[in-house]
């Protein structure tokens, strides 16, 4: 049978440019993302565990949580509107397909989003309810990025499209798919992996006011990449061969790029690994930011060849309309200078205060 | 048809859309202009050496932050999400236009929550300038969000000289973008003396609540000023059709306008109170009443921008049923279910006459029809109409009612739509879509056809009770002046007559109804008079005459000339014989 395979629109500008700018800013929002659901997560253990430090540690995570979760949102709107730009007709049909999943993330966040609030905002009044209000947060979590994982694995698969017939209610998940849960378990372990990364740099804020607190956090941040790094390692392994054998092997030599990004990333998940054991939180955060984009660029490799039978980027037909590009690159610039410029106040504002 | 229809019967794309997208825009626009009132509010303070005002902002701040920051962009996302899954080729089609509007306003909101967090967080603990300045530029990156956003939603309803060049810009700049962008700006700024109400209301401090309530009050009151002509400015650029929907021809326009009016009486009343008469009748429950109001108004606007944009989603571009307006011809002349892609089964012989009119429901009907749902509801709107009575309409559809799709498809489709309307949801009798046949009474079958849509026979009897068939005739040909939702009847002067016997016998009457066929008006005539008079000479003649006056003269045609002799009909012959005398030269 024919797969169900919309036609697509046209494109302003040529698109590499999109896709030069999907692959920028998704990996932003994986790592605001990974801190969202990574940084929760060891908030939620320490916050079990009890005691003084552990505590005051989770009370930090509280506080950061409503920010990462802003910007984890605000950074996902970027890379959909890319994806959305170069593979529309994959994704809003996926999106269709699974559509009473695919809307319930939106309820399911604000309920999150509030609770997150309520955690940071009444984090000792609440008690020992806070616990758990943190830990519901984290489930409500992992179940959008359950969703996320279905609607990213199901818009490569429009040999599936046709499955709309029998969910014409949006009630289609591929979750069942052999590569489905290795997939979204590497995503995970991956988010608790950074997550952690995350917590540790959380300590060192004003470090020398509480040094027995940045010290904790740094050891057991890095500790938990470690061992997680490790983990995702031999998930990483298991989704690589839960995918059909032709693109389990454009990792391995069919592709010459994607494999030598994949050795790269290999190399890499060893530096960072060495890196965290010797507690070297610097080097071990710079080394997880490229490999983050690493693991990016793997993935749009991935997609790319999962459609190749159906479509790849060079048939999007291009209207040219240039001058709506420079548009957006006039405001990027101008936004990234008022954010510089907000950092900037914020940061001379609490040296202020620290040395007042 | 290029997309698959996320169905969901009783609940509905549109439902959905409504309900995310009005709390989104309560809140949006409160994000926007409350950023303006935080400044002015702080500034207030300071200029005064208030603490408590300085308090009062930042709990206003607090408030502003988790309502807009979680549920305002969180809506946000929502709508993105929702009119994709409603909508995807109208959706498709703005996102790949205005791409890069929507990438800048992404960067407008990164500056945004930053700015919204460090306003917050730091409220208190940096210097008071440097504080205000932050707070300039949270609202002025969140005026441009607004700013792009409008440029592409008015593109939606008035895509202006778009649809010629296809230049991002001229898409952007529409003939609706100014108006829209000073009216939202204004609603912006108007919920942002409402919200600052609430906090007023939860202010412990009387002095502090008297005075922002007063201040509050300004906010309201000069935004609404401002807000009345540049709606009146709005109306004015709008698109023939669009203009003639809000001024009047769609009830639920007329519905939802009578609400807003409602809503801004209310908000204005308690703003005039708040601000010049009582503020110490701030309390919350009249604060909520205003924050109601301030909803309805909210709600009403979005209602009637989105309907005035009917029938289309992206005006005469695609339609709501996402069907391209550039693809009718074609789908009329090779039928819309061998065209669409998302079809499960193309075979349309007699036995698919359900599954394939399911289809087509589904594809063309459901985009605004829900089945049993509480959202505009197929079923009791299609209740009393026969299978005969739906093809017409199907066909007629969009001249019949502007803001409803055209029907796209061959008439075969058209068919098996009705025939899915009327056996498989109504379960009426199915009907042999290829045996036409005429029918017994060419009245009633004129009735189905023409006027059934929206009218039962029994509802019209009660208002043609009194009146004779000549002036059933004569109501016909004017029956935009009833309504403006109805058009005069178009069809022949004998077809007006049958269809005017057919509405007066609906009422009991002295004699029986006569066989049609033998009360013809048009034969009687050119068997009894055409001989010696042309339809033009006795048009001139009678010009002026009463129905009542040509069944009278008919009894003495001998007295008018010698050459005459008084017509011997039965009654119901004479009755016809007028009805076409007096329908003569009024066609038009």
């Amino acid at each position: 049978m024919q797969p169900f395979i919309p036609s697509a629109d046209t494109i302003p500008v040529a698109w590499g440019w999109f896709q030069f700018l999907l692959l920028l800013t998704f990996p932003l929002h994986l790592l605001a993302m990974n801190a969202m659901v990574g940084g929760l997560a060891i908030g939620v253990v320490l916050h079990f565990r009890g005691g003084d430090t552990r505590s005051q540690l989770a009370h930090r995570i509280a506080v950061m949580l409503p920010l990462v979760i802003a910007f984890a949102v605000n950074f996902g709107v970027a890379p959909l509107l890319f994806l959305q730009v170069l593979y529309g007709q994959f994704v809003y049909t996926s999106s269709i397909l699974m559509g009473l999943f695919w809307i319930s993330v939106v309820p399911i966040l604000i309920i999150a989003y509030y609770g997150a609030y309520l955690y940071d905002f009444k984090f000792k009044g609440l008690g020992p309810v806070g616990k758990w209000i943190a830990l519901g947060v984290l489930l409500l979590l992992f179940c959008i990025g359950y969703f996320f994982s279905n609607n990213m694995l199901l818009m490569t698969l429009p040999e599936s499209f046709a499955e709309y017939f029998q969910h014409r209610d949006g009630s289609l998940l591929v979750s069942a798919r052999q590569e489905f849960l290795p997939r979204y378990l590497h995503m995970m372990t991956g988010a608790i992996a950074v997550g952690a990364l995350f917590v540790a740099l959380l300590g060192q804020f004003r470090a020398r006011d509480n040094t027995e607190l940045a010290a904790y956090a740094k050891k057991v941040g890095l500790q938990t990449f470690f061992f997680m790094t490790l983990i995702n390692a031999g998930v990483g392994i298991w989704y690589l061969i839960s995918l059909p054998r032709q693109q389990m092997l454009l990792f391995m030599g069919r592709d010459l790029g994607a494999t030598v990004c994949f050795v790269v990333a290999l190399l890499l998940v060893i530096g960072i690994l060495v890196s965290s054991f010797r507690q070297r939180l610097a080097v071990t955060l710079a080394g997880i930011v490229v490999l983050v984009y690493l693991m990016s660029f793997l993935r749009s490799w991935l997609r790319t060849d999962l459609l190749a039978d159906y479509f790849n980027l060079s048939q999007l037909q291009v209207v040219p309309q240039y001058s709506s590009l420079l548009l957006f690159i006039g405001c990027l610039v101008g936004g990234v200078i008022c954010v510089g410029w907000l950092i900037t106040k914020t940061v001379t504002a609490l040296r202020q205060e620290a040395g007042g | 048809m290029n997309y698959p229809v996320w169905y969901l019967p009783e609940i509905g794309g549109g439902l959905l859309i409504a309900l995310i997208a009005v709390l989104h825009v309560f809140v949006s626009h409160f994000a926007v202009g409350g950023g303006l009132y935080l400044i002015y509010a702080e500034k207030k303070g300071l200029r005064e050496g208030s603490a408590a005002i300085l308090d009062f902002t930042k709990r206003h701040a607090r408030f502003f932050l988790l309502l807009t920051m979680v549920f305002g962009s969180i809506t946000g996302v929502g709508i993105w999400f929702i009119i994709a899954l409603v909508n995807p080729a109208a959706t498709s089609l703005l996102i790949h236009i205005f791409v890069f509007g929507w990438a800048a306003e992404w960067v407008f909101f990164v500056v945004e929550i930053t700015a919204a967090f460090v306003y917050f967080y730091m409220f208190g603990r940096m210097d008071s300038a440097t504080h205000l300045k932050v707070g300039w530029v949270y609202f002025i990156s969140a005026w441009m969000s607004l700013f792009l956003i409008n440029g592409i939603i008015c593109f939606m309803l008035t895509p202006g000289s778009w649809l010629e060049n296809q230049n991002f810009w001229s898409g952007f700049f529409n003939p609706s973008f100014w108006p829209s962008l000073v009216f939202r700006t204004c609603i912006a700024i108007m919920l942002a003396g409402v919200y600052g109400y609430l906090t007023a209301s939860f202010t412990r401090d009387e002095s502090v609540r008297i005075s922002m309530t007063r201040f509050s009050a300004r906010w309201s009151l000069v935004a609404l000023a401002g807000a009345v002509p540049s709606a009146v400015w709005y109306v004015a650029v709008l698109p023939e059709p669009a203009k003639e929907l809000v001024l009047g021809k769609s009830p639920t326009i007329v519905s939802a306008g009578q609400w807003g009016v409602a809503a801004v009486i209310v908000v204005v009343a308690l703003s005039l109170v708040f601000g010049f008469f009582r503020p110490t009748l701030n309390t919350r429950l009249t604060a909520l009443a205003a924050m109601l109001g301030a909803l309805v108004l909210m709600g009403s606007f979005e209602w009637i921008r989105e309907a005035a944009r009917r029938p289309f989603a992206i005006n005469e571009v695609v339609y709501s049923n996402m069907i391209f307006k550039d693809d009718l011809s074609d789908l009329n002349e090779n039928g819309y279910l061998q065209s669409a892609l998302w079809v499960q089964d193309r075979d349309i012989g007699p036995e698919q006459q359900l599954t394939a009119g399911k289809e087509l429901f589904i594809q063309q009907c459901f985009a605004c029809h829900t089945l049993n749902g509480i959202n505009n509801d197929l079923l009791p709107l299609t209740s009393h109409m026969s299978h005969k009575a739906l093809v017409s309409y199907i066909g007629r559809i969009h001249q019949v009612r502007y803001f409803m799709p055209p029907f796209a498809g061959t008439e075969e489709e058209a068919a098996m739509l009705a025939s899915y309307i009327a056996t498989g949801l109504h379960g009426k009798e199915p009907v042999d879509t290829a045996d036409s046949g005429t029918a017994a009474d060419p009245g009633m079958e004129l009735f189905e056809n023409q006027c059934s849509s929206c009218h039962a026979a029994e509802d019209l009897a009660p208002g043609t009770e009194e009146m004779e068939q000549a002036e059933i005739v004569e109501l016909l040909a004017t029956l935009d002046e009833l309504s403006d939702e109805m058009v005069p009847f178009e069809g022949t002067e004998e077809e007006a007559a049958a269809l005017a016997r057919y509405i007066y016998y609906l009422n009991e009457r002295d004699e029986a109804p006569p066989s049609p066929t033998d009360a013809d008006g048009p034969g009687l005539f050119e068997s009894e008079c055409a001989a010696c008079h042309t339809a033009e000479d006795m048009a001139a003649m009678l010009d002026g005459w009463e129905p009542a006056q040509i069944r009278e003269a008919l009894d003495t045609l001998d007295e008018l000339s010698d050459e005459m002799v008084p017509f011997e009909g039965s009654p119901e012959e004479k009755d016809a014989l007028t009805n076409f005398l007096h329908s003569l030269g009024r066609e038009n």
